[in-house]
């Protein structure tokens, strides 16, 4: 279907982009993956488009004082294939790699995703894992979050009206530590069903440090904490992970439609979260 | 789809029942409504917009309140449609005193627990292609149903589980 009529802009530096939002009719197109077929199907209809694409310096992956620092407009592909993420913080090349196909991978944007904030999303899980930050700006100035306060509830953030996620601050990986994310992928959307990203260090034969993030079994992406604290301090057996594994879903409102029941959500999230924890012990220094 | 849940308000049960049953109250809890009329006994048209994320739809319809048991529960009939799809939902709401006793009897424990069992219907565009996101959407309306009527009920009631002289 052919979307409702809208006014487009494309301002070609930030201020002008800002500015344009402030009066508050007016929708971020960034990459345009969700955006589009929601307007193609007239589910959405803003007034007004901001295209981001013209505006310089937001598609920039950096390093600073012991952070990656990534713009908003970066491509799933300009992360997957950035030898410094991969070198730096390789949960979030993982996580890119992960997301719908190719074609989505090489138009929709980080900043998108996050702001859309679709419960499904592969990102969420890996920058919960990571303690990321969003900076996110507007007319009025900047303001830093951290991920776990960035996503509010399915398709909900703290963003404001006016306001659009600006970077994505991800802490440089120590050394040694091991990551993997496993995620049961719907074959048709290739979202994840559920997904879990996993840190992880060893010292002295003992699991020292864990950090988990499920998504797609709630309502949004959230750090499995219960996980981690029944990992830590233990020698990393099988049987400590499918023990840690099995808290996955505890306390959690689970997500149920078409493609899965709370249950059976319940309980991937268990098998998926074993699987991670075991792949990046393995991947541990 | 089956919706459940429950919520606790912090007002005894036979005032609970009546804020739930109030137009004024229910105009304004209910997310995105911009009118709420009267059109018969327990029968109520509205006019709401709702908007989760990009997506956002105008949607009229009525809100049927029947078998009512005060204090104790009702049944509630919500029917709405719009150009992105319709809406039809049909739930029991319960309520019963909220066990928020501290141990001490000279404690009031006035609180209810609002407990609602219902099947929601959804159909439409927003059905065929929204369907992942179907459960999340009813859990984020009621959710703000509550939370606001609890912002409500702070404004204007007595708190309780004060000393009792």
């Amino acid at each position: 279907m052919i979307p409702q009529n809208f006014e487009y802009s494309a301002p070609s530096n930030l201020t002008e982009a800002l500015a344009l939002l402030a009066g508050g009719n007016a929708k971020v197109l960034a990459g345009g993956m969700s955006l589009i077929p929601l307007m193609k199907l007239r589910l959405a209809a803003p007034e007004h488009l901001v295209d981001l694409s013209r505006v310089p310096d937001l598609k920039a992956i950096r390093e600073d004082a012991g952070s990656i620092l990534i713009g908003a407009m970066a491509t799933h592909y300009d992360i997957e294939s950035s030898p410094l993420i991969r070198s730096k913080c390789p949960l979030l090349t993982e996580a890119a790699l992960h997301i719908g196909d190719v074609q989505v991978r090489n138009m929709g944007t980080i900043g998108g995703s996050l702001a859309h904030a679709d419960p499904a999303a592969d990102y969420p899980a890996s920058l919960l894992a990571l303690e990321a930050q969003v900076k996110i700006a507007s007319a009025k100035g900047e303001r830093t979050v951290g991920m776990e306060e960035f996503l509010v509830d399915a398709m909900t953030t703290v963003l404001e009206a006016g306001e659009i996620v600006r970077e994505v601050i991800v802490p440089v990986e120590a050394s040694g530590t091991g990551v993997a994310y496993q995620k049961m992928v719907h074959p048709a959307s290739g979202f994840a069903i559920v997904g879990t990203a996993v840190r992880l260090r060893r010292s002295g034969g003992k699991v020292a440090f864990v950090r988990a993030g499920i998504t797609g079994l709630a309502g949004k992406a959230f750090r499995a904490t219960a996980v981690e604290k029944l990992l830590v301090g233990t020698a990393g057996s099988a049987a400590d992970i499918q023990k840690a594994a099995a808290a996955a879903a505890d306390g959690i409102d689970a997500n149920s439609d078409l493609h899965a029941s709370a249950a059976y959500r319940r309980q991937m999230a268990k098998v998926y979260t074993a699987r991670a924890l075991m792949q990046a012990l393995s991947r541990c220094a | 789809m089956k919706v459940t849940g429950s919520f606790t308000l912090p007002v005894e049960r036979k005032r609970a029942y009546e804020l739930l049953q109030d137009p004024d109250v229910l105009a304004r809890c209910m997310p995105g409504a911009e009118t709420f009329t009267k059109i018969g006994p327990d029968e109520y048209e509205m006019k709401m917009k709702m908007v989760i994320s990009a997506v956002q739809g105008l949607f009229a319809g009525k809100v049927r309140i029947a078998d009512q048991k005060p204090p104790g529960q009702f049944r509630l009939l919500v029917e709405a449609s719009g150009k992105v799809g319709f809406m039809k939902g049909d739930g029991v709401l319960s309520l019963v005193p909220a066990n928020t006793s501290t141990g001490l009897s000279i404690l009031a424990s006035e609180g209810t627990d609002v407990r609602f069992e219902g099947e929601v219907q959804v159909g439409g565009t927003i059905a065929s292609v929204g369907q992942r996101l179907l459960d999340n959407t009813a859990k984020i309306v009621i959710k703000k149903f509550f939370d606001k009527l609890t912002e409500i009920v702070g404004e204007t009631e007595q708190p309780v589980g004060q000393l009792i002289p």
